[in-house]
């Protein structure tokens, strides 16, 4: 791999923002292009941190700086994604579920899902079942993507299905869960079509789902 | 069958009072573990495994952030109570939790336990401090807690609310200052940990408020759902 991409993916290891505007730059006039800039460099800093993240060897505010690094970075080749005319990879609702207030996982998939070409609708935090039924009817959707971060939350997700099951949207949309304590057993038993562990995985899984349309 | 107790330490006050008479051995587990749950199920796991008798488990912890999750009862039974965390145990019932948290979801629980070992904002912000520059630990406190709307300090008795006033006024004041979070205060019960310490031994099966893991068992997230 390229050392402009290493570098790269070093600085969002180690969340250094005031490094990435520039290695960002040099790698783009070495010729590299916006996707490989994302895909090669940015994801798999993403996924080593996501990675510690989970084994308990990096903390929240690490993950923090790494996301606001790779945002830092997507500020720039974001315009050039869209003009090498990167085809919208799909549409995503995302929002964190009704009495939880916790944004960052989210809003750090919400990012990382534009990057890769998606276009994202971002609800917010604490969204009723009832405000995801109104988007899915609204924006029409390819995916809902739902977030939990603590385990007394987590039924809302549950709750959030049978909403938009009984107004009838559930098969014209992919549904995908994420958050620190939801696991691939509870997705299954809510009924969602799948679970993802962290950023990357979950872009990988929305790639999933489109691809398999 | 010998009876064990392996417990958070934050539920420590609540538990002496009624330990006393007793001569059940009790490990108190550094507080600690619900930010990294990860290492809190090996943790317990080698406390259980040490024991070569089969023997009954009281155990003083909720699910935790799923810190307990994937822990095996092994020899022994397990008895857990059917809580997400220390704060239903605190607060005295599940009930009392839930009113809490359908006033407020936006709520920083403060506890003994938190203000001497564990962590809260103030104590993060200070660290940040030390590590990162100013611009940086602003950004990343706010990041955080930004949203939640209050700071209740909960405590068994009136004696250890005024002991621990101070600490948490000091850490509610912060987080006034910078985000306009209320402070409350509640006097809980020790009506579920004493169940769990004098009674829950006893019960077979599974109930609203314990879980009976048997010999060979394992406890799992959704065990705890209601």
């Amino acid at each position: 791999m390229s050392d402009a991409l290493v570098q790269i993916s070093n600085a969002v290891i180690e969340g250094r923002v005031k490094d990435i505007p520039s290695l960002t730059n040099t790698a783009l006039s070495s010729g590299l292009t916006a996707k490989e800039i994302l895909d090669k460099g940015l994801m798999p800093g993403m996924d080593v941190i996501g990675a510690e993240f989970k084994k308990g060897k990096k903390f929240v505010p690490e993950v923090l700086l790494s996301a606001r690094t790779m945002q830092a970075s997507l500020g720039i080749l974001k315009p050039l994604l869209a003009q090498a005319g990167e085809k919208m990879a799909g549409k995503v609702i995302i929002g964190t579920v009704k009495g939880d207030l916790h944004d960052i996982g989210k809003s750090l998939v919400g990012m990382m899902l534009e990057g890769a070409g998606f276009e994202v609708v971002d609800l917010g935090k604490d969204v009723p079942p009832e405000k995801f039924v109104d988007a899915v009817k609204k924006e029409k959707p390819n995916i809902v993507a739902m977030s939990a971060l603590l385990t007394t939350t987590m039924r809302s997700m549950g709750h959030t299905m049978t909403a938009l099951k009984e107004a009838g949207l559930r098969e014209m949309v992919k549904i995908m869960i994420g958050g620190a304590p939801v696991t691939v057993d509870f997705a299954k038993q809510i009924g969602a079509d799948g679970y993802a562990a962290n950023a990357p995985a979950a872009v990988e899984l929305a790639k999933k789902f489109i691809n398999s349309n | 069958m010998p009876l064990y107790i392996l417990a958070c330490r934050v539920l420590q006050s609540m538990m002496e009072p009624y330990l006393r008479d007793t001569s059940i051995p009790v490990t108190f587990m550094e507080y600690g573990f619900h930010r990294t749950p990860q290492l809190m199920t090996p943790a317990l796991q080698e406390q259980l495994d040490r024991i070569t008798e089969s023997s009954v488990f009281i155990i003083g912890y909720g699910l935790c952030g799923n810190g307990l999750a994937g822990l095996r009862a092994g020899r022994h039974t397990l008895i857990v109570p059917r809580v997400d965390d220390c704060i239903t145990l605190l607060l005295g019932s599940y009930q009392s939790y839930i009113t809490e948290f359908t006033a407020e979801p936006g709520t920083y629980y403060l506890t003994k336990g938190w203000l001497e070992s564990g962590s809260h904002p103030l104590k993060e912000y200070r660290e940040l401090l030390e590590k990162y520059d100013e611009e940086t630990a602003d950004w990343i406190i706010d990041e955080q807690y930004r949203n939640y709307k209050r700071v209740v300090l909960v405590a068994p008795n009136l004696e250890e609310l005024d002991a621990y006033r101070h600490k948490a006024r000091e850490v509610a004041d912060f987080c006034t200052e910078r985000w306009g979070y209320r402070y409350e205060e509640r006097i809980g019960s020790d009506e579920f940990v004493k169940k769990l310490v004098t009674v829950a031994f006893q019960i077979t099966e599974s109930t609203d408020d314990f879980l009976v893991i048997p010999p060979g068992g394992e406890v799992k997230q959704e065990m705890f759902w209601r």
